[in-house]
């Protein structure tokens, strides 16, 4: 039976019992009597506040939801949590209504058009539960039979199905490798970077102690991770007397907070960040003690760029004994200078950072940035100024290191065909000044914790992955590649890739909307059979031919991801608060459904004990709600405590933030070390070129490793493909966030798109003056062109932006068949958005691309 | 007690979250905003900076609204709240017309939330189930309230309005930027009455000698 799309869309309204049928009709006369303030009493059956946990964005926001009569009535803060504290932002608010969006999947849905692409309407017919898991057992019994690695699973930022540990588990019982995040459309190349350095990623400025705070790009105030502590710890702290500085193309919300916008040419921040090093260095404000003592910046490196070694171990110049040592023992080393060992010439890794920079000026940084030379030198100084070197406070009773100075980023710096290297010179300045793990610096997560990611990669060649993650092509590409898959899909054995992937099923993900080249993205993801399990029909699932709904967040039960921030850290859950369209299951229940009836139920279940360290039996399925209430007890929580409040937090303390990272992992002699020098580079690229010529493979670019896989950051890293060869585009695209919509899924939500004047439709901001030469108005139409395409948008003239760089929000221009008109407005600039994934980590890069703008 | 707001232009980063907040809380239809956030850039390139400026009724000493309207249906309650009366507005729209600040609306016609009409439960609760403060029909004006329905939930339960996230307005401990306060200006150890006097903050257009009871600090 088909049904029409206006049907469809309409469907069959099936709301939770207690919802009162009200007015439906606008008679005003009909309506007068009946909505008497004063006659009726205000007694409603019920009025309760659940708290759970937010997933309108990765924040993960506590909430208090206001259950009214069985409907939700409000979304309120949860005080209690320490993360946000009660503090929400439009989108976490709005929540109810992704709830109960009447355009969500209600009910399986199989495609009848063959035909998978933009515009095409995939003719959903609706099926049941039954038929369509026997439509994918069918598929995967055969795939694992053959091949199980043909299955391939993505997804999102979702709601993190429990941790991301239940797909994994998943398909480590069905026996695929292909377990595939989207950090590489995320910021998976500041990740990468920080586990190059020390091992681990993720870190935090110390706000309530820093005195001057450089945000690179970071728009903790229009979204991002961590936007929630990062927001008022940075309005509160600016007026504690915290100098504020952002440094990024566009007058960002972050950046109208700040006390000082320096407007920056994209993806060239690696420039000025490397003159901060060489001003700092020139100034002599360099925290040598913290350079010897806890990094490789005394380690010798010969002419081929590698360490000068003995018994394994690299060697420092020894200024006591002046002979080359490992560092271990009674030993002083020299941070600078040229030596000779055993007949080899060598310099300390400093040196040749310092020479590698020496022509860095403020000057030459000018040219490349557009920051005034002026402004580089002031703010390089005060940097190295207020980083109070050598200096000591007492927390706790404990003398500890203080550098009030932070450098942060998240997009800014990272999603560039040479993010992993900007990060990297962020790091450097950052160790060339000691700030961190100081107090008032950069608290680092869990440092060293995998200390293999310090080592060079093993260059996989043939890959075993569809995502090409730590192949040859991304060496340490440790976060998945998330927009790999479809270009591997679209050409498997370009890639040397040994089988064709068949299935994809993928879970609150939209990748051919997210991703930089969309047509190239399309053009993969045409050619695989594809179920989505998903509460909207996204872009992808437009393309696909089975959907499942899903549950909301507010509709099933989680246990929930959680961030931590410098005062605490907390478990929390997610628990159902309505079930607006009487869905049967949820994504957990499709998951523990497939697995029953592809046999690999009890393989499953080990996975997920493993996991999560939980002991469930063998030989028959769980629901989400059991399955949290174990993880609860395996955490040592009571579930009935945490379905009353909703998390559990725990204070952390001084010794938890300054002592357990650099300080406990790499500080001293006979202890690992920080790589300020990324001599696990120099082995990769040498590995990547042996393989490439050993395997003869034709698309990787072999004259340029020793660029690409630097172990110092570098002038080239500024100058990605499109500045290099897009000639006759003058101006500089990027793509930025706004606080009303997270990534692609909430466009339907009609209260976000009225929250502001703008939120409705995007725009590309462009520079006044720019727009003035080219006889653009506030308004007009315009044509922004790539070499990739061109997309028609609205322009908006504005002050706060670079003359030479336009901006466009890339939450808008929905294309699916099945999401409505009012929600499609505008469009989508990853369109025309130039893919040069970064070589290293294999971060999409998003913000590099050069443009035209003109009028239609 | 008299209760007024004290909105921190300096902090407000213009997330919006107080706007959402408002019209959940208050079901106000789409296309009305009892609370909105104005926003403008000022200066020329690279010296621009953007303000924010989140408005929401004022509850004037001297509410212009309240002596315009011909049907005597707005009031101000013995704690300084202006409220408009469902039952008496007849929908005149003399008081969107006197107010200095544009924060009155007029509800036309019944508009859900999802433009194809259809109303979610949330839009349909049976009206015994709703506070009279949100029994808004078409035909009628609407504004802000200061929220007064847990005001004074909070004052019959004998807690101190503006203490915590519950017993003040739904925009005010929501705020991300804690950019809005809440509390009694007629106690000068209050929150708000010390940041008026600490922070100098203004009210809007007070040449219309209004006498807003909802302070700036810019």
């Amino acid at each position: 039976m088909s049904i029409n799309r206006r049907e469809f869309l309409r469907g069959s309204a099936s709301v939770a019992a207690l919802a009162a049928m009200g007015d439906i009709f606008f008679n005003i006369s009909n309506v007068v009597a009946k909505e008497s303030m004063s006659e009726i009493p205000y007694a409603p059956k019920e009025d309760v506040l659940i708290p759970s946990t937010d997933t309108m964005c990765v924040n993960f926001c506590g909430i208090r939801v206001k259950r009214v009569n069985g409907v939700i009535r409000a979304i309120y803060g949860n005080p209690e949590n320490p993360q946000n504290i009660g503090h929400l932002c439009p989108k976490g608010i709005s929540g109810l209504f992704d709830t109960y969006n009447p355009y969500r999947v209600k009910k399986p849905l199989k495609r009848t058009n063959p035909k998978k692409s933009p515009g095409e309407d995939p003719k959903w017919v609706e099926i049941s539960y039954e038929e369509a898991f026997d439509e994918i057992v069918k598929r995967l019994k055969k795939i694992k039979f053959e091949n199980p690695n043909k299955f391939v699973w993505q997804h999102g930022h979702g709601k993190y199905l429990i941790g991301d540990q239940f797909p994994k588990a998943f398909c480590k019982a069905f026996g695929t490798t292909n377990v595939v995040h989207r950090t590489t459309i995320c910021e998976a190349a500041r990740h990468v970077s920080d586990e190059i350095t020390w091992g681990n990623h993720a870190f935090l400025p110390d706000l309530d102690n820093c005195n001057y705070f450089i945000n690179m790009g970071a728009n903790p105030m229009e979204a991002e991770q961590w936007a929630r502590w990062l927001d008022r710890k940075i309005i509160e702290n600016k007026e504690r007397g915290m100098r504020y500085i952002v440094v990024e193309p566009r007058l960002s919300n972050a950046a109208a907070k700040a006390h000082e916008w320096v407007p920056i040419r994209p993806a060239t921040d690696v420039v000025f960040l490397l003159a901060m090093g060489n001003e700092l260095i020139k100034n002599n404000l360099i925290d040598e003690k913290f350079l010897a003592t806890y990094t490789n910046a005394s380690m010798l490196v010969d002419n081929d760029g590698k360490f000068v070694k003995k018994d394994g171990r690299p060697l420092i110049w020894d200024k006591k004994t002046n002979s080359g040592k490992p560092y271990e023992g009674d030993v002083e080393p020299a941070l600078s200078g040229s030596y000779n060992v055993d007949g080899k010439a060598c310099r300390t890794a400093l040196e040749i950072f310092k020479e590698s920079i020496k022509d860095v000026t403020p000057e030459y940084t000018e040219g490349v940035t557009g920051v005034p030379a002026d402004t580089i030198k002031r703010i390089s100084k005060e940097f190295g100024e207020y980083a109070k070197i050598g200096s000591t406070v007492i927390r706790d009773g404990k003398f500890l290191r203080y550098r009030p100075v932070a450098i942060h980023t998240f997009r800014g710096l990272s999603t560039h065909e040479y993010g992993v290297q900007n990060n990297r010179a962020r790091q450097i300045v950052m160790m060339l000044v000691g700030a961190f793990d100081a107090v008032g610096g950069m608290h680092l997560h869990d440092v060293y914790k995998t200390p293999k990611y310090m080592e060079p990669s093993k260059c996989e060649f043939p890959p075993k992955r569809v995502d090409l993650q730590e192949s040859v092509y991304f060496p340490h590409g440790t976060h998945n590649v998330a927009q790999q898959v479809a270009l591997t899909l679209a050409d498997p054995k370009a890639y040397g890739l040994q089988y064709e992937p068949e299935f994809m099923m993928s879970y609150a993900t939209n990748r051919p909307f997210s991703t930089s080249d969309i047509k190239k993205q399309i053009e993969g993801y045409q050619k695989i059979y594809s179920v989505v399990m998903d509460t909207i029909i996204t872009e992808l699932a437009d393309m696909s031919d089975i959907v499942l709904p899903d549950k909301t967040y507010l509709e099933s039960w989680h246990w929930s991801d959680t961030r931590w921030n410098l005062e605490s850290k907390h478990m929390a859950i997610r628990q159902p608060i309505v079930n607006a369209y009487n869905l049967k299951y949820d994504a957990f229940d499709i998951l523990m459904e497939l697995a029953e009836r592809l046999g690999i139920l009890d393989k499953y279940i080990e996975g997920i004990n493993g996991a999560w360290k939980i002991k469930l039996a063998q030989g028959r399925k769980y629901t989400s709600n059991e399955v949290v209430a174990e993880i609860a007890k395996a955490n040592g929580t009571d579930i009935e405590y945490l379905k009353n409040h909703g998390l559990k937090a725990k204070k952390l303390h001084s010794e938890d933030i300054y002592l357990k990272g650099v300080e406990a992992k790499f500080k001293g002699p006979g202890k690992p070390k920080m790589n300020f020098y990324a001599e696990n580079l120099v082995l990769t690229a040498e590995k990547v070129k042996e393989t490439v010529q050993k395997n003869g493979i034709k698309n990787i670019n072999t004259s340029d490793l020793d660029i690409v896989y630097s172990p110092l950051p570098r002038r080239e890293h500024a100058f990605p493909t499109p500045h290099k060869e897009a000639k006759g585009y003058d101006l500089y695209l990027i793509t930025y966030k706004r606080m009303y919509f997270n990534q692609s899924n909430n466009a339907m939500v009609p209260l976000l798109r009225e929250v502001a004047h703008d939120a409705d439709e995007n725009f590309v901001a462009i520079n006044t003056e720019t727009a003035k030469k080219k006889g653009i108005k506030d308004g007009d139409h315009v044509y922004v062109e790539s070499r990739a395409g061109k997309i028609k948008i609205k322009a908006k003239l504005t002050e706060g932006i670079k003359p030479d760089t336009v901006a466009i929000s890339y939450h808008y221009g929905h294309w699916s068949h099945s999401i409505p008109a009012y929600a499609k407005k505008g469009a989508n600039p990853n369109w025309i958005l130039e893919l040069h994934p970064d070589r290293i980590s294999g971060m999409n890069s998003f913000n590099d691309t050069k443009v035209k703008v003109y009028k239609i | 007690m008299k209760f007024g707001m004290v909105i921190d232009t300096k902090r407000c980063f213009g997330c919006r979250a107080c706007v959402a907040a408002c019209k959940t809380e208050n079901i106000v239809q789409p296309g009305n905003h009892w609370n909105f956030v104005l926003e403008y850039e000022q200066g020329k390139y690279p010296n621009v900076s953007r303000i924010f400026t989140p408005m929401n009724c004022m509850h004037c000493e001297n509410p212009p609204c309240m002596k315009a309207c011909p049907e005597k249906a707005i009031s101000k309650n013995e704690h300084g709240v202006v409220m408009i009366d469902y039952d008496k507005c007849k929908g005149r729209k003399y008081c969107i017309a006197a107010c200095p600040y544009g924060v009155i609306h007029f509800i036309d016609r019944g508009k859900a939330f999802y433009p194809d009409g259809q109303k979610i439960p949330y839009e349909t609760l049976p009206i015994e189930a709703k506070h009279p403060l949100h029994r808004k029909k078409p035909g009628i004006t609407e504004k802000c309230t200061l929220c007064w329905h847990r005001i004074e939930k909070a004052i019959k339960e004998g807690k101190k309005p503006g203490s915590d996230y519950d017993t003040s307005p739904a925009c005010i401990k929501v705020c991300p930027a804690n950019a809005r306060y809440f509390g009694d200006l007629d106690d000068p150890d209050n929150e708000v009455s010390r940041l008026i006097a600490k922070k100098r903050a203004i009210q809007l257009n007070k040449e219309y000698g209004t006498r807003p009871q909802v302070f700036y600090i810019v």
